[in-house]
């Protein structure tokens, strides 16, 4: 670098933003507005004006191109549901920049990274990275980022990939602009235009008060939130709280092995969804159409919320490898629960009981993988039921690391058996071949709700010297039976 | 005096070096960490001092529900409640483990697990390799082949895991081998029940009659306790 060409650099770093001068977008100056490259030489640090100046918001704008016609006039008419579908998918893409998005309906999406300048390396790393996101799902886009939100869609509307941080460089790039771009009512266009005012630059130049007169303050407003002098206030973009997916392969799939492999894209974008909104999911459902047959269903419920793609794809093909296709399948759509907070935990070098790692504790992806195999019914804990009938005094439960609760609660006296047998055993030639230990416990209850139990139980010993629990109906013929053993 | 430190020392080195791990001599007893079984009698007739606290146990009987699971229960008390909480896998139970008797026995019920399947192997092994189980209780079939492959396999995976696995298995299966760390029989006797090793790294091979009132359950111990205390607030 030549001395003369520091010394311009220099100067131009330093050189005085003056407001309201108008200012081309030129290659000489692109270094303060600049133009981005893509797969350029790395980020030369920010000017120091900027690093002074810089306001408090950058906006950018992502103004989807209109394929069908450039007019703008036309534009809003065209706000189908096609276009609504790509603002959506844009916000999502932008959520995983900033909290900050907002729709500017029916071409733009807005959002502020301020915030977010020193995680994605600067404001041009952001900007590409956020550009290359957009241009792999297939968007083409004008974009622009600003200090305020309606300069960075004046500016991304007019074609200009312009970085702008400091409100004060702004103005002297939105004088040359047409006024065009702000969309204004045709009616006070017309009249700007037949007294001269055609650009932003002139709009502005207008003094206030005969331009609130003669306009109305709507218009005013709009010009100072242009500029940043009056705030603009944007509605946050409410997201979508569950996750829909679906892949239509361009052929039949035959087997289990080829339906994973088309799940995976949606996989990763279920966990890109996840990741944006810091939440995962405990529950996953996934259908799988046929041409004749009625579609195959598949729940996938985890002990706690997840998000990583290679943990779902795990457990789906431990589901999958369970069933076979009736058929070919056409068409797969995946389904999420409602979304849950998720903190992500690290996670030690040693896998709990190997070599040199400690014991675990006790682990929801352990149930997670016997239940993908065998079956959410096969897998289950136990709860206590405050009820007297014993058939009645346990309960299956959710297996969970519920805190123990108080052992206090015994309300039963007698000793209880370790086994109890699903259905009660008749037996024949009692009490001949029992020895009767305990007993006689009545428990008579449960005349309340049809299931009435009228019986004694007896703490017994049978022939092979083994302690079982008996009962003896109340009520005529008076039948023996066998309903634990105290093994 | 000289001769007397001499001799003081020589036996305690002597010990040590007798410990060491290498050193196996005939009629002692495997050093394997165990786990206390809480009745003294069964303790000192086990290898160790106790069940093998990474191994793979056998237990066989006779027919389901003879006693044998009230030998664990101390066990699973116990477990259940160290620290990292982890689970007592059931797989496969005969018959529906009762809530209210585990409740008084001291057994945490949130801390079970119960499986029911028709591949207790594999759940087997799953559980051990997760880590997150402090021990696995299995009944099999006696339809189930269960071959020598299978348990090997197992009693592997136990030394893997770090963490001990019961098998419940049928007396006819007694005469065949089997690489489990530790097999016993288990028949009922008046108010408790008889044990008689088959398998073991040293220990007692004279059948045992045990009584049930022997074993400690560590959770009626704790309620005693807390009862205790309250007595003495209130006095």
């Amino acid at each position: 670098m030549s001395p003369r060409e520091r010394a311009s650099s220099v100067t131009r770093a330093f050189r005085a933003p003056r407001q309201g001068t108008s200012a081309q977008i030129s290659s000489r100056n692109a270094s303060t507005p600049r133009a981005l490259t893509s797969g350029g030489p790395p980020d030369p640090p920010l000017p120091l004006e900027s690093l002074f100046d810089a306001a408090p918001e950058a906006w950018v704008a992502l103004h989807v191109r209109s394929t069908s016609t450039n007019d703008i006039a036309v534009a809003p008419t065209i706000a189908s549901s096609e276009s609504a579908a790509a603002l959506a998918h844009l916000a999502e893409i932008a959520g995983g920049f900033t909290s900050r998005v907002s729709l500017e309906p029916p071409d733009a999406v807005l959002l502020e990274v301020r915030g977010s300048f020193r995680l994605f390396g600067g404001a041009q790393r952001l900007c590409r990275q956020l550009l290359d996101r957009c241009g792999a799902a297939g968007y083409a886009l004008h974009w622009s980022l600003a200090p305020t939100p309606l300069a960075a869609i004046v500016l991304a509307r007019a074609g200009q990939g312009a970085i702008v941080l400091a409100r004060d460089r702004l103005v002297g790039l939105l004088a040359p602009l047409p006024l065009a771009l702000l969309r204004w009512p045709d009616d006070a266009l017309e009249r700007l235009d037949s007294v001269g005012v055609r650009t932003l630059g002139a709009a502005l130049r207008l003094p206030r008060a005969g331009f609130a007169r003669r306009f109305g303050p709507k218009l005013l407003l709009t010009l100072d939130q242009l500029t940043g002098a009056a705030p603009e206030l944007r509605r946050p973009v409410a997201r979508r709280e569950r996750f829909r997916a679906q892949v239509e392969p361009a052929f039949e799939l035959q087997t289990v092995a080829l339906v994973l492999q088309h799940l995976e894209p949606l996989l990763d974008e279920l966990e890109r969804f996840l990741r944006v909104r810091q939440s995962g999911i405990d529950w996953l459902k996934l259908r799988l159409q046929h041409r004749s047959h009625p579609p195959t269903r598949l729940d996938l419920r985890l002990a706690t919320a997840e998000l990583q793609a290679s943990h779902f794809a795990e457990l789906l093909s431990l589901q999958l490898s369970r069933i076979t296709l009736p058929a070919p399948v056409l068409r797969c759509e995946l389904r999420s629960g409602v979304l849950q907070a998720f903190v992500a935990q690290s996670e030690s070098v040693w896998r709990p009981g190997e070599h040199g790692g400690g014991a675990g504790r006790e682990s929801p992806a352990l149930i997670e993988r016997l239940r993908a195999r065998l079956g959410s019914d096969a897998v289950y804990g136990l709860c206590l039921v405050p009820e007297h009938r014993p058939e009645r005094a346990f309960g299956i439960a959710e297996p969970s690391a519920a805190p123990p609760r108080s052992t206090a609660q015994t309300w039963w006296t007698a000793r209880r058996p370790l086994w109890l047998l699903r259905e009660p055993e008749v037996l024949i030639d009692a009490p001949q071949g029992l020895q009767l230990l305990e007993g006689p416990e009545r428990i008579e209850t449960g005349w309340w709700d049809g299931r009435e139990v009228a019986r004694d139980y007896y703490v017994a010993r049978d022939g092979s010297g083994a302690e079982i629990w008996v009962y003896r109906e109340r009520l005529p013929p008076h039948a023996w039976y066998l309903h634990g053993v105290f093994g | 005096m000289g001769q007397a430190t001499c001799d003081t020392t020589a036996e305690p080195s002597l010990e040590r070096l007798l410990e060491h791990p290498a050193i196996w001599r005939g009629r002692s007893v495997a050093r394997t960490a165990t786990l206390s079984t809480g009745c003294t009698r069964l303790d000192d007739a086990l290898p160790g001092g106790g069940w093998p606290a990474a191994g793979l146990t056998e237990i066989l009987t006779a027919r389901s529900g003879l006693g044998e699971l009230r030998l664990l229960v101390p066990l699973l008390a116990r477990l259940g409640a160290q620290p990292p909480p982890r689970w007592a896998v059931w797989v496969s139970p005969p018959f529906e483990p009762y809530a209210p008797a585990l409740i008084a026995a001291g057994v945490p019920l949130e801390r079970q697990l119960v499986v029911r399947t028709a591949e207790p192997a594999w759940v087997i092994e799953q559980s051990l390799d997760s880590g997150g189980a402090a021990l696995v209780l299995a009944w099999l079939a006696p339809g189930v082949a269960t071959s020598v492959t299978v348990l090997r396999r197992l009693q592997l995976a136990t030394q893997r895991s770090g963490a001990p696995a019961f098998l419940f298995r049928p007396l006819t299966e007694a005469s065949r081998t089997s690489p489990a760390e530790l097999r016993l029989v288990f028949e009922p006797h008046v108010t408790g029940g008889r044990v008689q090793l088959l398998k073991s790294r040293g220990g007692e091979r004279k059948p045992l009659e045990l009584r049930w009132q022997e074993f400690s359950l560590q959770g009626n111990a704790l309620q005693e306790h807390a009862l205790q205390e309250h007595d003495d607030v209130a006095s």
